[in-house]
């Protein structure tokens, strides 16, 4: 066993089996807890960031048990899951480095620590499995995760918004599978290798897709997300940029995008789904007065951009949709952590309650903004290639009013960001007593990720060609 | 009767006897006996096939059908997780507690004659002698509610040994034996078929209100409710197992022999357990106290059973087989979660519980795992058993079903996330004690059959590779 497999094991059975760890660290002190989640984090993401040398030349790391009825447990780093599990594991990081303060008043921290562990080695499971039932196995877990952190303060409220996200979660899962059946029957296999370039039936592709609409939480099955704002604010960063929603569009893209040939007329139909649900959930933000619920329907709405680059059918499109997970990853972790500072230190979260922040906290603003621009997608950003990428590709599909109906939705994304920012930074103070900055680590982190997302646009050459040669490499069925 | 395994069922027979004659002044004896007899032959089951020669082998070396086996070691992890419980749990003063465990080693050695057995008979003798144990046993708790438990048991279980009967007369009528052999070999030798299926049809149906399938579940929940709750988890996760829904499942295997003749029948069953899944699920999510929705669970995961052995593919038998073993696993944790909640809280009903979590972590979060694992949430034991059913039933064109009994995890999914919402997340309502952790010798049967969920989840291919040694020592 090479280097490079052990590194891939590491990647997956670190979190996975480390998450279970933490309640005996819990045992000997706090703090050596805190540090074993951390370091934890920090070791998952070297392994998976690691894994770029091998792809990059070339190679596809794998490592393979053999399970009975063809339901093998393959695990495969290529260029696509290395993307995605460098991301994943880079944002979890820095909101587990956050979550040290932001947490450490609040009762079931353990629980915490172990179920933000166990989500991103579940989510490391999935992008590197690379047969469809394992990719449905770690699916679920991340489903039980989300189910544990937004039930994580425990009002009958909170547990019911919990119990709503687990519940349509895996209905869509179960839809998933029963797509994961009739695939199995149709070629004898799981195996996405073997699975490579074959034609996938009408039937079998809508069963998959409810289960990635309703993990990415993209119309008809998005109202969970909002809901599960009532989570603290580090829960609700990990499930909008780093796992949760993440995982629907890693799901297309690796089912859809580089395995098989999606029918004709399936990719039109994801095309106007998600327009569709760009446009309300931008409609929704614009109206909402909850920063939480705001941010969520924004995060609807831009999962809606990165289908349509995905589902667009050409690789300027593709690209420029794995580029979008990126920047959307680092812009809406740092807006969610931001509004994590804002809520703890002014005690709501009610933007009409706000005002004229700006003068308390600077540091927390300056954050918020950059990671605004970066979603509007406003040049320099790392946010303005991905939504130009997106935007070009889509216009070579030649689809008009698919593209009409994202361009207003772009346009709106641009209105409630800067309503968002004024309400709460500038304007009247409304009723607070200007509340202090975020603690050190707090500040810190969301200022990372808001210059990592203006050092992507700077450096965009990297990792604009990087997904171009991923799309090249991998992708089916691409013009 | 495979006579290999009559040592698991002379024992326990033999420690019943035993224990009546115990010295009265040292009650503790009896908790004693029974838990050693219990442990002493689940190690020698493990000695004979969890070897790692054995398992190496694919088990192979595992005598008689492996099916008998692995049941008998089911019944025996079940019943010492109940007995252990029982030790802990029952007063110290309890004036009938010697006859508690001979009833309990009774049932024991009766069950392990019902999966040994190799004809219908005998099958039918044990069913009984489980039946008037199960009946006792019921009225151990002599208040009101166990009385009225155990009559319902009674009267409603009383039937379905009447239609037993009469299937076997119809049987000894047409074929002049009684051994499953002889109906085997009866069936492919190409006589009508007409009376036999009628005599087959018959037991199935004694069969069937035994394992409390819907529409004839109206006894289960009331019984479980009124016993005492360490006999309900005997109940709920050994007894009706046994002698409803693997002596179904032990027919309906034999019923691959009929060559389709029977088609009408299979259907049947099959639309049964559906409607089991439907009805036990839908009625669990309205109910307010936590056995009686666990009743209910077991109904709806019954079905699940009962529509894969319908069904009758290898596939299916494996399914079933593997959801039988997971059934009993889970729904014995739960039930017994039930009793420390009850014992801890002093009572089950959920509108009075909450916010249980942090005084009983260890039986929250052992109840977490038992019912992702009823709700089969992957990586758990029961998301295998329940894919393997759905495999089985797509596999043979049964589409519509595969995707109903898929759906319908949701269901239990939900009726379970209420539970657990109720009990032990939640805000603890103002009239409630300080309801504390119980002991750790109660909680020992729980966490170690949590363990076995998630370990039988985690070694699938162990497990698969078992079970369809036994599938196919007893089809082939």
């Amino acid at each position: 066993m090479d280097l490079y497999t052990k590194l891939l094991i590491t990647a997956v059975a670190l979190p996975v089996i480390g998450a279970f760890a933490i309640p005996f660290a819990d045992r000997i002190s706090t703090p050596a807890r805190n540090s074993l989640s951390v370091l934890l984090g920090l070791c998952t993401f070297l392994a998976a960031a690691a894994l770029f040398w091998p792809v990059c030349a070339g190679q596809t790391v794998t490592m393979a048990v053999p399970f009975p009825l063809g339901f093998d447990f393959i695990l495969q780093a290529d260029m696509l899951s290395v993307f995605m599990a460098a991301i994943s594991s880079f944002v979890s990081m820095v909101i587990l480095i956050y979550s040290l303060d932001y947490i450490s008043h609040y009762d079931n921290q353990t629980e915490y620590y172990v179920m933000v562990v166990l989500f991103l080695g579940s989510m490391m499971g999935l992008v590197f499995s690379a047969n469809l039932l394992w990719m449905y196995i770690f699916w679920e877990m991340t489903g039980f995760a989300s189910w544990r952190l937004v039930g994580f303060f425990r009002s009958d409220k909170d547990v019911a918004k919990a119990n709503k996200t687990i519940l349509v979660t895996i209905f869509g899962a179960l839809c998933m599978l029963v797509g994961i059946i009739m695939v199995y029957f149709d070629y004898g296999t799981l195996d996405m290798n073997v699975l490579h370039g074959e034609a996938i039936s009408m039937a079998a592709a809508a069963f998959i897709l409810v289960g990635i609409l309703s993990k990415s939480a993209t119309l008809p099955f998005s109202t969970w997300l909002p809901d599960a704002g009532v989570a603290p604010s580090t829960v609700t960063a990990l499930l909008h940029a780093a796992v949760l929603v993440k995982i629907g569009v890693y799901a297309y893209a690796r089912i859809f995008g580089v395995t098989f040939a999606a029918p004709d007329g399936f990719s039109t139909a994801v095309l106007y789904i998600a327009g569709a649900s760009a446009l309300v959930s931008a409609g929704a933000a614009m109206v909402e007065t909850d920063i939480k619920r705001i941010i969520a329907y924004s995060t609807v709405s831009q999962i809606a951009f990165i289908f349509l680059g995905l589902a667009s059918g050409n690789s300027t499109a593709f690209a420029g949709a794995l580029l979008y997970i990126l920047m959307h990853s680092v812009a809406k972790g740092g807006l969610f952590l931001a509004a994590g500072i804002i809520e703890q230190n002014t005690h709501t979260t009610d933007i009409t309650r706000m005002g004229g922040l700006f003068a308390s906290m600077p540091v927390t603003g300056v954050a918020f903004a950059l990671c605004s621009l970066s979603v509007m997608g406003i040049p320099p950003f790392g946010g303005f290639f991905s939504k130009f990428l997106v935007f070009s590709g889509a216009a070579q599909n030649g689809n008009l009013a698919v593209l009409l109906m994202f361009l207003a939705g772009a346009v709106m994304t641009l209105l409630y960001l800067v309503r968002l920012f004024y309400k709460i930074f500038l304007g009247e103070a409304a009723g607070h007593d200007s509340p202090k900055e975020g603690s050190y680590t707090m500040v810190a982190s969301v200022m990372a990720l808001a210059l990592i997302g203006l050092a992507l646009g700077a450096l965009i050459y990297y990792p604009s060609s990087y997904t171009q040669l991923l799309t090249t490499n991998l992708g089916v069925n691409l013009q | 009767m495979d006579k290999g395994l009559l040592a698991y069922l002379y024992i326990p027979l033999f420690t019943a006897v035993v224990i009546p004659f115990l010295p009265k002044s040292k009650p503790k004896l009896a908790d004693l006996f029974a838990n050693a007899t219990l442990l002493a032959g689940l190690a020698n089951l493990a000695w004979l096939c969890l070897r790692p020669s054995v398992i190496a082998s694919g088990f192979i070396s595992v005598p008689g059908n492996g099916l008998s086996l692995l049941l008998v070691g089911l019944i025996y992890l079940v019943a010492l997780c109940v007995t252990f419980f029982s030790a802990n749990y029952l007063p110290e003063a309890m004036p009938n507690r010697g006859a508690y465990y001979s009833l309990l080693m009774v049932s024991v050695a009766a069950m392990c004659g019902i999966v040994t057995t190799s004809d219908f008979f005998t099958l039918y003798v044990f069913i009984e002698v489980l039946a008037v144990t199960s009946f006792a046993l019921i009225t151990v708790d002599e208040t009101l509610g166990g009385v009225e438990g155990a009559l319902k048991y009674f009267l409603l279980t009383f039937p379905a040994s009447a239609l037993i009967m009469a299937g076997i007369s119809i049987l000894l009528l047409t074929l002049g034996s009684l051994s499953y052999e002889s109906l085997r070999t009866a069936m492919s030798s190409g006589l009508p078929a007409g009376p036999v299926t009628f005599g087959v049809a018959l037991m199935m149906l004694g069969f069937l209100i035994k394992s409390g399938v819907a529409p004839f579940h109206t006894w289960t929940p009331d019984a479980y409710q009124g016993a005492y709750a360490p006999v309900s988890a005997h109940l709920g996760g050994i007894v009706t197992k046994i002698s409803g829904v693997y002596a179904v499942l032990k027919t309906a295997t034999l019923m691959n022999f009929f060559d389709g003749r029977a088609q009408g029948l299979s259907s049947g069953i099959m639309f049964l357990g559906m409607l089991s899944i439907a009805v036990g699920a839908l009625a669990a999510l309205r109910q307010k106290d936590f056995k009686r929705m666990l009743a209910f669970s077991s109904i709806s995961q019954v079905g699940y059973i009962v529509l894969a052995a319908g069904l009758g593919t290898p596939l299916a038998v494996i399914g079933a087989i593997f959801h039988l073993f997971n059934h009993a696993t889970f729904k014995t944790v739960l039930f017994l979660n039930s009793a420390s909640v009850e014992r801890s809280a002093g009572t089950t009903d959920m509108t009075k519980l909450g916010g249980l979590e942090h005084s009983m972590p260890w039986t929250s979060w052992t109840s977490v795992i038992a019912l992702l694992s009823t709700a089969g949430v992957p990586p758990l034991s029961g998301f295998w058993s329940k894919l393997l059913i759905i495999l089985a039933l797509w596999e043979s064109g049964f589409k519509t079903y595969a995707v109903l009994a898929l759906l319908f995890s949701i269901v239990t999914l939900a009726y379970f996330m209420m539970m657990q919402k109720k009990v032990f997340f939640g805000k603890k309502p103002a009239e409630a004690g300080a309801a504390p952790e119980v002991s750790p010798q109660l909680l020992a049967p729980a966490v170690l059959m949590s363990a076995i969920i998630v370990a039988a989840g985690l070694l699938f291919p162990y497990f698969y590779s078992y079970v369809r040694m036994a599938a196919e020592r007893i089809i082939l």
